[in-house]
């Protein structure tokens, strides 16, 4: 088979320009053929891209099982939330805020930890992800309004001129955001750094041998992956007016995990699968009302049946052969 | 090679989007039915409530409809869409019905903090939207213009339990137990407060104040604890399912202290979870169950609702929901009008005494109800769920 040499986005989506093209196009015309009720699922597809493309990083590229990523979820919807309602600072502004505060607290809470491997680091995170739930719930410094949460959001503005408040708007400012990801994504799987975290997921010990500081490149993908979680946050906080623990269960980490799986470890576009799985099924499979999860639960398992390596695996690039 | 297999994944794709396209609901110009919506838990933890309450709405419209419908003859459709008891999708329940324009008012929803994100998006649609299993009380204190509620709020029922479960078991050492949602923890915070005079009178003290993880089984290490507070009377301000266990293990490990439930503790599922034996002699406070009310209106939907259902509602909520389209229907009707703005102002500064299942309807400026009563139930030797004496 010739290896072509293709860059940037033909590369991730594994087609030419033109298919890609048409993408872009479904996606900008979709929401102007559809009710508001689709465009909101068409956002929650986005938001569920988003994580997935955050969790991609920690579980896909570097191979670290992280079940609480909804932890690093809630600190950037909580800091949203909290910096917005009691400060009134503006949501634009919020967005690196609530970036920065979920990778400062990937960075404290991981470092002491990032040495663990395997199950023993999935088992920290999953405690790490129910500790920020509880103590969310618990009201600390009477910040986070218990299980209540904190409500009375803004619609993210700038000044009075650009305000996004309709459903359109938050289905653009999403996907702007999740397309925005995928392109610095994508570049990041191509450098330096990427080949390093793929290096580290295939062999640790070969990686280390070979030079790679492991240590600063699982922390790395933690405080990276957070940070776009923080941001997934913010935007959720923003789009639904409040936040309450509730939103931020284990299943939630669950399904971000089944996100990266379902789709295939490391693929970007098998991100983009997942999340529409993840996202959409409950919603088509709503007429089944008692039998829903049953259903979806079943469609789940028969996909990682058939398709062990998920959807749409990545193919790493063929270099030097 | 390599093109057939995108052509493959461009077709799937194609067919996925274009069937999202095609369900898009068609709006109808039909001008006939009165639309009125419920949003509820049909799905998830609490189906069994939001089931319920889609029944009884159907009853209630039902009812409506064999005395001529509304507005000289219109009849009343049910629009059910499932928020599954999230406010995710909560929200995207509420974006569902706003998108439909031939839909009156609302009905929604089951557990505030679900409600919550629903009710924002009902307001700025300026949607009518009348709550029925909502009681949290900061949900009626945002100057809403549209929002409602049929059912009490939680410091009602938490000042309930202060004036008279002291009293009725002469107890003096009392403990509260959470479930850390935000009903539970609401309630239970309400019921301190509400307790406060006695304690500050040295009649009643809280020996405990605690929360159990929802959703876990083993509870004994919590009640080993509660055991050591030797407390006079135990309320529960959780849900049935956590109820039923904590209520087996705790006789179990010897705490023989009258068991109270919140209004959500206690149900048929409460008696067949926890078993007769220990299910029987345990209270709870609620709002007066369908079956104990007196009025005539009850009579009848509780009477529609056996015929068809083959049992009446044994949870108090869903002929809330009831009232809810009731009133919604009589706001129709006698305002000769389907405008949001006619309608909320009809319902918060003239609808009074409107009479319900549920008793006589009308509302606060803030849109909650007026006078909402609380009795204390037991369950009996049979399983039943009666009025205690």
């Amino acid at each position: 088979m010739q290896v072509k040499k293709i860059a940037g986005f033909d590369r991730i989506f594994y087609f030419r320009k033109k298919t890609f093209l048409g993408l872009l196009i479904l996606f900008g015309a979709y929401p102007f053929l559809v009710s508001n009720y689709y465009i909101d699922i068409g956002f929650f597809f986005g938001i569920y891209a988003l994580l997935g493309l955050s969790l991609n990083i920690v579980l896909g590229e570097v191979g670290l099982f992280d079940l609480g990523h909804a932890g690093f979820y809630a600190i950037g919807a909580y800091t949203t939330a909290i910096l917005n309602t009691k400060c009134g600072i503006p949501i634009f502004i919020l967005l690196p805020v609530s970036a920065l505060a979920a990778a400062l607290f990937a960075y404290m809470v991981c470092s002491p930890i990032i040495h663990l491997r395997g199950d023993y680091l999935c088992i920290v995170t999953i405690g790490m992800g129910e500790i920020v739930r509880l103590a969310l719930i618990n009201n600390p410094l009477d910040l986070t309004g218990g299980p209540n949460g904190v409500f009375g959001i803004d619609f993210p503005s700038v000044g009075n001129i650009f305000v996004i408040d309709s459903s359109i708007e938050y289905y653009f400012l999403i996907w702007v955001a999740v397309a925005l990801s995928i392109y610095g994504l994508s570049r990041l799987q191509q450098s330096r750094i990427g080949r390093a975290w793929n290096c580290i997921r295939e062999d640790e010990v070969a990686a280390k041998a070979n030079g790679i500081d492991v240590r600063y490149y699982k922390l790395l993908a933690f405080v990276l992956g957070a940070a776009l979680a923080g941001v997934a946050g913010n935007i959720y906080a923003s789009k639904l007016m409040c936040v309450s623990p509730e939103s931020f269960t284990f299943w939630e980490s669950c399904l971000m995990f089944c996100i990266v799986l379902i789709g295939g470890m490391g693929s970007i576009p098998g991100v983009l699968i997942g999340a529409a799985a993840i996202s959409l099924f409950p919603e088509i499979f709503r007429p089944f009302a008692m039998y829903r999860m049953l259903v979806f639960g079943g469609a789940m398992i028969l996909m990682m049946v058939f398709r062990p390596g998920g959807i749409w695996p990545r193919k790493r690039g063929i270099s030097g052969k | 090679m390599k093109n057939t297999k995108l052509t493959n994944y461009l077709m799937i794709l194609g067919w996925v989007m274009l069937a999202l396209v095609l369900s898009a609901p068609v709006a109808t110009a039909a001008e006939k039915p009165v639309v009125i919506g419920l949003q509820g838990p049909i799905t998830g933890p609490w189906a069994y409530e939001g089931q319920m309450a889609k029944q009884s709405c159907e009853i209630a419209a039902e009812l409506i409809n064999q005395k001529g419908g509304i507005l000289g003859g219109r009849m009343i459709e049910l629009r059910v869409v499932d928020d599954a008891g999230e406010p995710k999708t909560g929200a995207l329940a509420a974006t569902k019905l706003v998108g439909q324009k031939d839909v009156v008012a609302v009905v929604s929803t089951y557990g505030s903090s679900v409600c919550e994100p629903a009710s924002n998006i009902y307001e700025r649609y300026k949607k009518v939207n009348i709550g029925y299993g909502v009681t949290a009380v900061r949900l009626t204190q945002r100057d809403f213009k549209y929002f409602f509620r049929t059912c009490g709020r939680d410091d009602s029922q938490g000042k309930f339990f202060a004036d008279d479960v002291p009293k009725r078991f002469n107890a003096k050492r009392i403990a509260v137990m959470h479930d850390n949602t935000a009903f539970g923890k609401g309630l239970a915070e309400d019921t301190k407060r509400g307790l406060e005079p006695l304690i500050a009178a040295g009649t009643a003290e809280i020996v405990y104040f605690d929360a159990i993880t929802p959703g876990e089984k083993d509870f004994r290490v919590i009640l080993t604890k509660l055991r050591e507070t030797q407390p006079d009377v135990w309320y529960f301000t959780g849900y049935y399912a956590e109820a039923a266990l904590l209520i087996s293990q705790a006789r179990e490990i010897g705490i023989k202290c009258p068991f109270v439930g919140g209004n959500a503790a206690i149900n048929d599922e409460f008696v067949k979870i926890a078993g007769l034996d220990i299910a029987k002699g345990c209270y709870m406070t609620n709002e007066p169950l369908p079956g104990d009310l007196p009025y005539a209106e009850a009579k009848e939907f509780l009477k529609a609702y056996k015929e068809k259902f083959g049992e009446i509602p044994s949870s108090p909520w869903p002929i809330y929901a009831a009232d809810a389209l009731n009133i919604i229907a009589d706001a129709v009707d006698k305002t000769g009008s389907t405008k949001s703005d006619v309608l909320a102002e009809f319902l918060r500064n003239k609808a009074d005494g409107v009479p319900g299942i549920t008793g006589p309807i009308g509302f606060t400026a803030q849109g909650d109800r007026e006078g909402v009563p609380f009795y204390l139930y037991m369950v009996d030797d049979q399983g039943k769920i009666v009025v205690a004496e």
